[in-house]
């Protein structure tokens, strides 16, 4: 028994040996093009959220550029699980890699060594070595963006819109980019309510943190739970949890109560139209992750890549924000928000990144 | 006996032939080359030390899963509790390894008992309802599945979570981790650890207690007929909770060898895929010990080369998914083979003895049936 065991192991490293001199062939790839991976965080690429808006990013300046572009998709989401794939984007000629998300923060830390030659993105993440002390080498840069200011405008702009009544809040996992948002939404909304004449509430029950990325259902029901207390608008920044919400706001307008959501990340309109053009999404607390992954690739290509640096999208290079066309705001609105992006923009108006004596 | 090893073996490779076969469909439907593609999937998976080292990482714990499940099916036991008891097993190896700081022999010595003991709790409890009041053990196992998935999510976030993250637990210190420094630069920093060695040593011993002991004998015996062997004066019942107890072990070490062996710490929200891969690797290693441990490399060579594949060719990521999967599937189905096999051999006599009867009509009907 054991013989048979050890005959197939030797045969098994005899196969292996014999690949390995194929895998060093097919290895010697055509040199010159940069070829451009991704390798996405937990959830698909088609999640209307994190992974798309990176992939939207490479895929962009794959046509415009003429690069060859692909993601992967790890097995799991363990620092093991995505070093496996870096390192399978490697050997196939990959060496400009965009990983998005914090759960890349450990695995980009040993990266950056492993792969000396390759460069690095990590976006909403510093890579540390597992203490969270910053360690950005020179092939890597870190992208962080001001999801503060971002929840902060679509909080005035919501409050704008709906002039008075109750808002609500759902969280993915407590986090520091979805508390941000959830601070800098609050911050808005009070902004409006004390400058610019809106009454809308925020009841502490009515800000809730579901604790996952993915569990669609149990976002339905927090937002049901929430539309039956009352609340107009519920801020969902929380993946998939939040299309929970986005699909039980759909069939509340189909019933034709008058309820609506705030999408996320990217612009989410498309994702909450229920009849024709007509969408439950007002507006949405948007990062450019796209545009933000594009210009690293477009910086490369240059020969300016910022290595070595920690960057972060605000207000002032446009990097955070609500979509360009809100059909849901009324021109006045639309053009209101614009004033307040501007004083922003201009340092006039500070919106804090941390708690204070806000809700959660 | 012998012949019976041979036969099994032949029973497995045509389960993987066909498994392959459906895959290089896949790959065809898809418009990529099969051939291309299996030669990039198994360069991935062993072309150089390091993915070796990877791809041996990976098959730990499907070795032990795989183990659990056929160690189970020997005693007539269905036991897809495999993820739960994984899952306690890293949480008490986690919990251990994040509370005490001891040297490491020690500590790991602590850790790998209390996995075993946490995995084996895990399995009591369906094999005590089981032989107590008849429970279904597939019932109780999920079940016990669930409830592991939920204190892991209570348990790792109130009492280890990480500085900043709500929903894992901190790093595992070095002193508490299966990955030692020399194994690491053997292979060339892969995440292979000591939990391998611990799985060749669990795959001897669980082969040495079926094969060479009275309590390996009992538990077979009750698996083969429960009513028999009691008549035979064997405690049936001691026995079917014996043998969950260790089917439990055996998982309840695979999550030690997760998750502080090849994971670097917790992660809440997760049940583990391998313990309900350990289900296939068992039935495509013919629930023996053995091969189980080769079933479980062949399947760490799927998953680790997969992505090497995807990186290479032009085929999604999910859809190389089904891929793997695909195959995983059909090398399963070996039980079915086996049944036309045992057909066809007695067609084959039947042949030698009236001359030449309608083969290929068995042949077709046999891929047929292995295909559906």
């Amino acid at each position: 028994m054991v013989k048979k065991v050890l005959v197939v192991l030797v045969i098994l490293v005899v196969a292996a040996l014999i690949l390995f001199n194929v895998g060093e062939k097919t290895g010697v790839l055509k040199k010159g093009r940069l070829k451009i991976g991704m390798v996405t965080d937990a959830g698909t690429i088609d999640d209307k959220s994190f992974n798309q808006g990176t992939w939207e990013g490479v895929k962009q300046a794959g046509e415009d550029l003429g690069l060859e572009i692909k993601y992967l998709k790890p097995a799991g989401t363990t620092e093991a699980d995505y070093m496996k794939e870096i390192g399978n984007l490697y050997d196939a000629g990959f060496k400009f890699i965009v990983c998005p998300g914090f759960k890349f923060e450990t695995a980009i830390f040993q990266a950056q060594d492993k792969y000396p030659d390759a460069k690095f993105v990590i976006i909403d993440g510093n890579p540390h070595a597992g203490d969270y002390v910053p360690v950005v080498k020179e092939n890597t840069v870190s992208i962080f963006f001001a999801e503060h200011e971002s929840g902060f405008v679509a909080g005035v702009a919501t409050a704008l819109q709906l002039k008075e009544g109750e808002l609500g809040y759902i969280g993915g996992m407590e986090i520091p980019a979805v508390q941000k948002f959830n601070w800098g939404f609050q911050q808005g909304v009070k902004y409006a309510n004390e400058n610019l004449g809106t009454k809308m509430v925020i009841r502490p029950e009515n800000v809730i943190y579901q604790g996952s990325f993915d569990n669609v259902a149990a976002g339905q029901q927090l937002a049901a739970q929430m539309y039956d207390r009352g609340v107009k608008a519920i801020f969902a920044a929380a993946g998939g949890v939040g299309i929970g919400a986005i699909n039980e706001a759909k069939s509340r307008m189909k019933a034709g109560e008058e309820v609506w959501v705030i999408g996320v990340d990217v612009d989410q309109y498309a994702e909450g139209i229920y009849d024709g053009e007509k969408s439950i999404i007002l507006t949405s607390a948007m990062k450019q992750i796209k545009k933000a992954t594009y210009d690293m690739i477009k910086f490369e290509t240059e020969g300016k890549f910022p290595g070595g640096q920690i960057l972060t999208f605000d207000a002032t290079n446009d990097g955070v924000g609500i979509p360009e066309n809100n059909p849901n705001l009324s021109a006045a609105v639309e053009s209101k928000v614009a004033e307040v992006y501007a004083k922003l923009k201009s340092g006039e108006i500070v919106v804090a990144d941390v708690q204070g004596d806000l809700i959660r | 006996m012998k012949k019976e090893m041979r036969k099994e073996y032949t029973i497995a490779l045509v389960a993987v032939g066909l498994g392959l076969l459906a895959g290089a469909l896949l790959m065809l439907v898809t418009g990529n080359n099969p051939i291309l593609g299996f030669i990039y999937l198994i360069s991935g998976g062993l072309m150089n030390i390091e993915r070796i080292g990877n791809t041996l990482a990976t098959a730990t714990p499907l070795i032990f899963t795989g183990l659990s499940v056929a160690f189970a099916f020997k005693t007539g036991l269905f036991n897809i509790g495999g993820a739960g008891q994984m899952l306690i097993g890293g949480l008490c190896a986690t919990v251990i390894g994040l509370t005490l700081n001891w040297p490491k022999p020690l500590l790991l010595t602590v850790i790998i008992i209390a996995s075993a003991l946490g995995g084996a709790l895990w399995g009591l409890v369906p094999g005590w309802l089981k032989a107590k009041f008849n429970v279904h053990e597939v019932v109780c196992t999920i079940m016990m599945n669930w409830i592991a998935y939920w204190s892991v999510y209570y348990i790792i976030p109130a009492y280890f979570k990480g500085a900043y993250l709500e929903t894992e637990s901190r790093r595992i210190p070095e002193a508490a981790s299966l990955k030692v420094g020399w194994l690491t630069d053997l292979f060339r920093g892969s995440y292979i650890n000591l939990g391998f060695f611990l799985a060749i040593i669990a795959v001897v011993v669980i082969a040495y207690i079926l094969e060479r002991t009275t309590l390996g004998y009992e538990l077979k015996a009750v698996g083969l007929n429960r009513y028999a062997a009691e008549y035979a004066g064997i405690q049936s019942n001691r026995n079917i909770i014996l043998s969950m107890m260790i089917a439990g072990a055996c998982a309840g070490l695979g999550g030690a060898a997760f998750y502080v062996g090849y994971a670097s710490n917790m992660q809440i929200g997760v049940l583990p895929s391998q313990g309900f891969d350990g289900v296939a690797v068992s039935l495509l290693g013919a629930n023996s010990p053995w091969g189980v441990f080769m079933a479980a490399i062949f399947f760490g060579v799927l998953h680790s080369g997969k992505g090497f594949m995807n990186a290479m060719t032009q085929v999604p990521p999910e859809i190389a998914d089904s891929i793997i999967a695909t195959i995983i599937y059909f090398s399963a189905t070996s039980v079915l083979i086996e049944k036309y096999w045992g057909r066809l051999q007695k067609r084959l006599a039947e042949k030698e003895k009236t001359g030449p009867p309608l083969v290929a009509e068995e042949e077709i009907k046999e891929k047929v049936g292995g295909a559906s």
